[in-house]
């Protein structure tokens, strides 16, 4: 790594992200023992593990709060590889004087959305560290869960012609997060925050699914370029089919942020072999959060390798690369 | 492939039909910049059309010596609030982004009103706003003086960077050499100044000139003008910006500007000092000017070694010439300014351009 300390480029999700994993996970790798970066671990005996960190200023937003976050974050993790949220451990590390009523709110919401996904709370810990220590609260989460798919779920099945499939409209929650540290209020807008699962588990019968990513830090541009990359296709995407709500748009106008790379929190990216794309897309379609899925492109064996293109809405070329350091708003 | 939308590719068929021999047209903004990565617009273009990107990010054109101004105001333990694109910035000695992980006082807003409300929030310490920008923020800086006025905010201050559009593109179309043959004129900037402060780009230079709004299309239309007006031997100055833009401007902000700025020379990166082409608070607000409140001299910087950024802000080499694109220069470790804001050109470039294919 180029730099000697922690930058929160390095949290952004982007490819300097990817650089401090590879960093941090060195020692684990050269001894063979190390993980596949994947959003969740296929296990021996059929079982799926992910952790994750949360974090998110401020702790209420429009759509959900940390509570929510959390057990979508690491439920939807176990999802997009074909495993049941079924058991969760929680570990919160909390600041001395933060208030109970608070803290219970985080909780209750968890519990709401564990109870609508079948997932049970298994572990837990908590810590509180002094005035300082954090800021505030943070939430750690590991989920644990049955895989359901028939063959495992990753970016090794990706093949030429396979048809690419966004789950809804994409940014919402960067967009929505954004807007309350930035105070720009926009009507309307609201987190896309919520489980996969219910949306995830019928695909898991199609024969053609090949994987599934949901697009949390970094976004979708992120994801597809990981996709790009580690399959060493080219990714072919149309500007015009990618949903986009208006709130979300206007947003990043204001900031200068391309909503390619905002967050989303229940949102999948998925791809399929073209004989099941209808298929997967009417699917979708009939679940909660997919209502708006769309095929917005298709995995290609063509030029440029590696990399992912779009068609622009007024019809030219472009490429589309992982963002690089912290989103930063820009003038005016 | 798709057919183009037809009202697009009536476009694009005009400017294959009227581009005859190799042209260069100057877009001046820095939004027009990503505007045309974005929408892919150079895969659109004849072969003998070709664009070059010209000073019109702010961040880009904020001298070494301006930065080194700031971070002295940090370290002597103000509160700096500025827009974020402007935290990477370098100078020799760092940039806010270092300073921030240092422990120093950096606030990232996106509106200057904002700057009010943090002096306010904190009335034992000195808060400056780092106003940078075209006429675009600078009338937002004008209001936030005159707010400040009005509600004593004692401890505010204001470094004005403000840089004004008019007086650089005079210098660049003075530069015999650069051989741009029209200008794509801003139009957030038309929309504040109106027609009239361009108006010898046409006139006295024999330039076309056309103001367009963001969007690819728009973006289109604009070349497709130029190019109509060259190959007819004739330059004005025209707008296919719609309704946005009036001729006579916005008076209101205009107003505003006149009576919060004086124009001073400034010094641009890479191109050096250009007489009346900053933004100096006026005697009547001097009380509100961090340089006199703190004693500052903005010396304009050196040139960061092997940096070629005032070539690439005028135009003179595009990014890939740059022997650090790429290499020493990157988003995450940038060099010169080009590369730090989201648009600027080396930035801009690094994003989308991946070489000639
Ligand atoms: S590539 Fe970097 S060093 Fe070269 S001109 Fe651009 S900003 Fe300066």
């Amino acid at each position: 790594m180029k730099t000697t300390t922690v930058t929160l480029g390095h949290g952004s999700g982007g490819r300097q992200s990817a650089e401090l994993v590879r960093f941090l996970v060195e020692g684990f790798m050269t001894r063979g023992i190390g993980p596949e970066l994947e959003d969740a671990a296929l296990l021996p005996g059929g079982y799926a593990m992910t952790v994750d960190g949360f974090t998110v200023m401020p702790r209420k937003f429009p759509g959900g709060d940390l509570g929510h976050l959390a057990v979508c974050g690491c439920a939807n993790d176990l999802a997009v590889r074909g495993a049941s949220p079924d058991y969760l451990g929680l570990s919160l590390v909390i600041e001395e004087g933060f208030p109970l009523d608070e803290l219970k709110d985080y909780m209750e919401s968890a519990a709401a959305t564990c109870a609508a996904i079948g997932m049970t709370l298994a572990a837990g810990d908590t810590k509180v560290v002094p005035a300082g220590g954090v800021e505030g609260v943070l939430f750690s989460g590991c989920a644990f869960g049955k895989v359901h798919s028939p063959f495992p779920l990753g970016i090794g099945n990706l093949r030429e012609g396979d048809i690419l499939i966004v789950s809804g409209p994409i940014g919402r929650h960067g967009a929505a997060i954004a807007s309350a540290r930035f105070s720009l209020e926009v009507e309307g807008l609201e987190s896309d925050c919520a489980p996969l699962w219910p949306a995830v588990r019928p695909l898991l019968s199609l024969g053609g699914l090949r994987c599934m990513r949901d697009c949390t830090r970094g976004g979708l541009g992120t994801v597809l370029c990981e996709w790009a990359e580690g399959s060493g296709l080219s990714i072919a995407l149309e500007e015009e089919a990618i949903p986009i709500e208006l709130q979300v748009q206007s947003l990043c106008d204001v900031l200068g942020f391309d909503p390619l790379y905002m967050a989303c929190e229940g949102t999948l990216a998925l791809a399929v072999a073209p004989e099941d794309g209808q298929k997967a897309l009417s699917l979708l379609k009939e679940s909660a959060i997919g209502r708006n899925a769309a095929v917005i492109g298709q995995v290609s064996g063509g030029e440029p390798k590696g990399m992912v293109s779009m068609r622009t809405s007024i019809g030219g070329e472009r490429l589309v690369d992982m963002p690089w350091g912290e989103l930063l708003p820009r003038i005016c | 492939m798709i057919p183009l939308r037809s009202d697009i590719s009536l476009i694009v068929d005009g400017l294959h039909r009227l581009n005859t021999r190799p042209l260069s047209v100057m877009e001046v903004c820095g939004t027009h910049t990503v505007s045309i990565f974005r929408s892919g617009i150079r895969s659109l273009l004849p072969p003998d059309l070709r664009l070059v990107s010209g000073p019109g990010c702010p961040v880009c054109v904020t001298d070494q010596g301006e930065i080194d101004a700031a971070l002295s105001l940090v370290e002597r333990g103000a509160i700096v609030a500025t827009y974020g694109d402007m935290l990477k910035v370098p100078c020799d000695r760092g940039s806010l982004a270092s300073k921030r992980s240092e422990g120093y006082d950096v606030a990232i807003v996106t509106s200057a009103m904002d700057v009010a409300a943090l002096a306010e929030k904190h009335p034992d310490r000195e808060v400056v706003f780092l106003a940078v920008g075209f006429e675009t923020t600078s009338p937002a800086t004008a209001a936030l003086v005159k707010e400040a006025e009005q509600r004593g905010l004692s401890n505010l201050s204001v470094l004005s960077l403000h840089k004004r559009t008019p007086p650089v593109l005079a210098v660049l179309a003075g530069d015999p050499g650069l051989k741009i043959s029209g200008f794509l004129l801003p139009g957030h900037v038309c929309v504040i100044l109106g027609h009239e402060p361009f108006s010898f780009l046409p006139r006295d230079c024999g330039l076309p000139s056309v103001i367009a709004g963001f969007e690819g299309e728009q973006i289109l239309l604009g070349l497709a003008e130029i190019l109509r007006q060259y190959s007819r031997g004739e330059s004005s100055l025209a707008s296919v910006y719609g309704r946005a833009v009036r001729p006579e401007g916005n008076e209101k902000a205009r107003t505003l500007l006149d009576e919060v700025f004086v124009s001073r020379s400034a010094p641009w990166r890479g191109i050096g000092v250009i007489p009346d082409s900053g933004y100096a608070l006026a005697e009547r607000y001097g009380v509100f000017d961090a340089e006199r409140r703190f004693s500052l001299t903005i010396e304009p910087g050196k040139s960061l070694p092997g940096c070629r950024c005032g070539d690439v802000l005028t135009g003179k080499i595009t990014p890939p010439d740059c022997p650090l694109f790429r290499m020493a220069c990157t988003p995450l470790s940038p060099v010169g300014p080009c590369m730090v804001s989201s648009e600027g050109t080396c930035g801009a470039y690094f994003r989308f351009y991946k070489g000639d294919s």
